[in-house]
């Protein structure tokens, strides 16, 4: 048990296997990137939906943000893998597989965009209709309130909790390993699995994620303040 | 719609029985969550020797993702203490290790919150330290932590899905296990699904229309 302890401290057989364990936790950021800009994307236009004149629009766009908010992403990246290639297996009469990959970047990028579109959409309300109207009546026109006036505004607003958005996605990604997407935690469980020994390993990628959030969102924390600070002034 | 009756109701009891199974172990979760929390939260605030290693628990908890807490738990745990011995067990103390971190800092802001003067002019009135906070502080930090705390079970019946990983039957784990033995994921997952963002739903509208009436009622 102290042996078990000495190793993780030194950090011994996690060392063995670092060339791995790193491939590994590239596929996280590459996973978290992907699933990152299509959060983003979705969550536009998802918001700029519930903020339309249109009620059928406003409407799609609240069912969408409340529907992939309240879903659990383990539900949602095991039904993206495995319902919609087969209902288009069946529509198309042609065999239809997603990669795991695939299925990860879709399933984490549509469980976060319902955050997305609730943080933009907050940014974007807290705007003083007064700055708008202000804006119209010197003669901007919509776009150009929109691009010159609110937009400015509502980015710094938003800013400090889309970060935190990101943090969250980027902890999601360690769910992909669950459909074998070759991610650090799948690398770590296939090691365990030869070795027989887990102590060393999950406490090792315990460690690893604890370190690299922490220092992500400290630095989030310090980025958000001087932001805020900017606001002010 | 013959699928359907074929394949759904007639697993009714399976699904039953896996949603009890996913609100047991997110009750049990909480509850350890919220114990665990204060416990954390008091030797942050009060116990200076201690306050480094309470930081670093709270830090700890909130900073890794919860499936690897999980697996740390399930997997390393009964090397090192001896305990948990079941998958039961090992999924609530995952879901309540992460929960306990963010619940210490809810607890803190709680307490914190509660305005300075109210604590002074209590123990100036002659209360002792235990009542100024049993009568004084206590009630109003209460009222002002139940929105958080309450979206903190929402998170964890959220990812209590999560614990089908290591074989506990909840909702997930049957979901999981009827599609593979009718071989009808459409509609097996699909309901599934649909039952956890019913729960989850139905959960933050009710947390949601109670804290605007505790707003609007004190605040």
């Amino acid at each position: 048990m102290v042996g078990d302890w000495i190793q993780v401290v030194t950090g011994s057989l996690f060392w063995e296997y670092r060339n791995i364990l790193v491939r590994g936790l590239i596929i996280n950021f590459y996973v978290f990137f992907l699933a990152g800009v299509l959060a983003v994307g979705m969550g536009l236009v998802a918001c700029l939906a519930r903020l339309s004149p249109l009620r059928a629009l406003r409407w799609c766009g609240t069912f969408y943000a409340e529907l992939f908010r309240n879903t659990p992403e383990y539900v949602l990246l095991v039904w993206v893998h495995f319902v919609p290639p087969l209902v288009l297996t069946l529509l198309l009469h042609t065999r239809i597989n997603f990669s795991p990959l695939f299925s990860a970047v879709v399933a984490l990028g549509l469980a976060s965009s319902g955050y997305f579109t609730e943080t933009f959409r907050a940014g974007i309300l807290s705007i003083p209709r007064g700055h708008i109207e202000a804006a119209r009546s010197t003669g901007l026109s919509s776009l150009l309130t929109f691009r010159w006036v609110i937009l400015p505004q509502a980015v710094r607003k938003m800013l400090p909790e889309s970060l935190n958005q990101f943090i969250s996605l980027l902890k999601s990604t360690t769910l992909v390993s669950l459909i074998s997407v070759p991610d650090l935690m799948y690398q770590v469980s296939m090691i365990t699995q030869e070795q027989m020994r887990p102590m060393p390993l999950y406490s090792g990628a315990a460690i690893a994620y604890f370190v690299i959030i922490l220092s992500l969102s400290a630095l989030v924390g310090k980025f958000s303040e001087g932001w805020r600070a900017v606001g002010r002034a | 719609m013959r699928i359907l009756q074929r394949i759904i109701w007639n697993n009714r009891g399976e699904f039953l029985e896996g949603l009890l199974v996913t609100g047991q172990i997110s009750l049990i979760a909480i509850a350890v969550a919220m114990a665990v929390g204060l416990m954390i939260c008091l030797i942050r605030m009060y116990c200076r020797p201690l306050r480094c290693l309470a930081i670093l628990y709270i830090e700890f908890c909130r900073s890794t993702p919860i499936y690897v807490q999980l697996m740390w738990v399930n997997y390393v745990w009964p090397e090192l203490f001896g305990w948990p011995q079941s998958f039961f067990a090992a999924g609530w103390a995952a879901l309540a290790l992460q929960s306990s971190g963010y619940l210490a800092e809810t607890f803190r802001s709680g307490i914190e919150g509660v305005v300075r003067g109210q604590r002074e002019a209590a123990l100036s009135t002659g209360l002792s330290p235990y009542l100024t906070m049993r009568w004084v502080i206590l009630p109003q930090a209460v009222l002002m932590m139940t929105p958080s705390l309450m979206n903190q079970f929402l998170v964890v019946v959220k990812s209590s899905c999560l614990v089908s990983v290591i074989a506990v039957p909840d909702l997930m784990y049957r979901g999981l296990r009827l599609t593979s033995i009718w071989f009808e994921p459409i509609e097996i997952l699909s309901f599934t699904a649909f039952l956890y963002v019913a729960i989850v739903f139905a959960l933050s509208a009710a947390i949601k229309w109670y804290s605007d009436r505790v707003r609007s009622r004190y605040a």
